[in-house]
């Protein structure tokens, strides 16, 4: 029995892991059309940096995740404040919170593109900007709350005892004691305004694209090893951010998704 | 300590202007006369009807690809179940578009693109951690003598398999179910760009309706329909399970 269930374990670790690594050594094959691996090369990844409307895509990527992230970490952190503890209306309050985390993006995405045509509001990055805090909150709010919930209520009162005003024991007791929590939840509001396509795809402006918006429509005029390169240092660059905010939010008992 | 809920004022008018707003204002769009003529037509339910088709595949796919995997992570030393948990977690968080990119070079030499197949392929590569990670959490909480007691009773492997392991790790099943069936009955991307035209989703309908630009209250219609199975959905799952937590 447990063997059958290691290999088939094995099985599908590899079936997830082969394309993406099939992907990131093809991005450094020499051959334009190949299904098999010529000769080393990094061509394409220097023909990526020469692209110049690719830079400028790239900058529009990271204001959107650097913006949202922003946004989202103040408003998902008073989220995950206002949610401590038992209230009446707390199912409610945490259902709307969370909420954006099960929706289909397609759903937030084609709502949010109405409202801002019901509203007369011109995409742009700005909208794009809007549609990601909404989605990063949940997420936010998700992994701060995990913390908060573990904090004892007690050191903020006796904070207060010791004669601090409630501003002051929140600044001096709780933020530092959350400070790891929140910067791991701006990290993954960061990785995941980087990565996100469907949303973006439809609450952006048409001169606006960010890369993945790029990557599907390069896909759309065929494969070619430059997407594949682009598509490596994507996947490079969310991995590292991903384990970076790992490591700030140390090793929860559970693990959560 | 009341005055703790004022943190929530900002998070939720952000919520209720960007989330709950636009969701009443695509519903009002539904129910125009152009909306309401697309609800009432047989080819929005097919498209819903043959999107749940594909999401309950995809979903069946990954239970049964992900339980022995949860079961084996759980049974593994406390050092490699981190470094295997992680490696199943991590293609989660690698961009999901960049992975269907993958998949499309990988499946190319095999000429099964722009099939139902690799749709469902991709689907079920894209949404698996989503199944492995609550069934982990419910395979790991059960007391490890659990199956050798049943067994001492009598039962079969079977036996023990589907009247002691299954009902105790029951939560982590419908989680996990909940977690792979509600975005797979929404994708876009992915069968888009792995099944081709074979594969129309109710995602791609969507987007045909609102960027073709010809008929947006038809794709608000369908947008409603699939906000109204995901609410469904959430509510009946909130009812059964009950976490201390957010999620």
């Amino acid at each position: 029995m447990s063997r059958v269930a290691t290999t088939w374990t094995i099985g599908v670790l590899v079936l997830l892991w082969v394309p993406i690594v099939l992907l990131a050594a093809f991005s450094f094959n020499e051959a334009r059309f190949a299904t098999t691996f010529t000769a080393f090369t990094l061509d394409w990844y220097v023909r990526l940096f020469e692209d110049r409307e690719l830079r400028g895509i790239l900058v529009n990527t990271l204001v959107v995740a650097g913006g949202s992230a922003l946004l989202s970490t103040v408003l998902g952190t008073m989220a995950a404040m206002g949610l401590r503890g038992t209230f009446a209306g707390k199912r409610v309050a945490a259902g709307l919170v969370t909420l954006p985390v099960m929706i289909p993006d397609i759903v937030l995405a084609i709502s949010l593109l109405v409202l801002f045509r019901a509203g007369g509001i011109p995409l742009s990055l700005g909208t794009a900007l809007v549609a990601h805090t909404t989605f990063n909150l949940a997420y936010v709010a998700i992994v701060v709350s995990a913390r908060a919930e573990s904090l004892d209520p007690s050191l903020e009162a006796a904070a207060m005892d010791l004669g601090c005003t409630p501003t002051q024991a929140w600044f001096k007791v709780t933020l530092p004691a959350l400070a790891p929590a929140i910067a791991s939840g701006a990290l993954l509001a960061f990785t995941l305004s980087f990565d996100d396509f469907v949303i973006t795809y439809f609450t952006t402006g048409p001169g606006d694209g960010t890369l993945p918006v790029k990557i599907f429509s390069m896909v759309r005029h065929g494969i070619s090893p430059k997407v594949h390169a682009l598509a490596t240092l994507i996947l490079t660059g969310s991995v590292v951010l991903i384990v970076l905010a790992r490591a700030l939010a140390g090793t929860p008992k559970e693990v959560r998704t | 300590m009341n005055d703790r809920r004022w943190w929530l004022f900002p998070p939720i008018a952000w919520l209720l202007v960007f989330l709950a707003l636009p969701v009443a204002v695509t519903a009002s769009k539904a129910f125009s006369a152009a909306g309401v003529e697309a609800l009432a037509s047989p080819t929005t339910w097919r498209l819903v009807g043959v999107s749940t088709l594909v999401a309950a595949v995809t979903t069946a796919a990954c239970l049964v690809a992900g339980y022995p995997v949860a079961w084996c992570i759980s049974r593994m030393p406390e050092r490699r179940r981190r470094w295997v948990l992680f490696l199943v977690v991590l293609p989660f968080w690698a961009n999901l578009l960049v992975r269907t990119y993958a998949l499309m070079t990988m499946l190319r030499p095999f000429s099964v693109l722009d099939t139902w197949f690799a749709a469902v392929f991709g689907l079920w590569h894209g949404w698996l951690p989503f199944m492995v990670l609550p069934l982990y959490n419910a395979i790991e909480k059960l007391p490890p003598r659990l199956a050798e007691a049943a067994a001492d009773l009598g039962a079969g492997p079977a036996q023990v398999f589907f009247k002691v392991i299954v009902p105790a790790t029951m939560p982590g099943i419908v989680a996990g179910c909940v977690l792979v069936f509600i975005p797979v009955l929404g994708a876009f991307a992915t069968p888009e760009m792995l099944g081709g035209a074979q594969a129309f989703m109710a995602g791609s309908r969507i987007q045909l309706a609102f960027l073709s630009g010809r008929n947006p209250e038809a794709g608000a219609a369908m947008t409603l329909v699939l906000t109204a199975i995901t609410l469904l959905l959430l509510w009946g799952y909130r009812r059964v399970h009950r976490s201390e937590g957010l999620l």
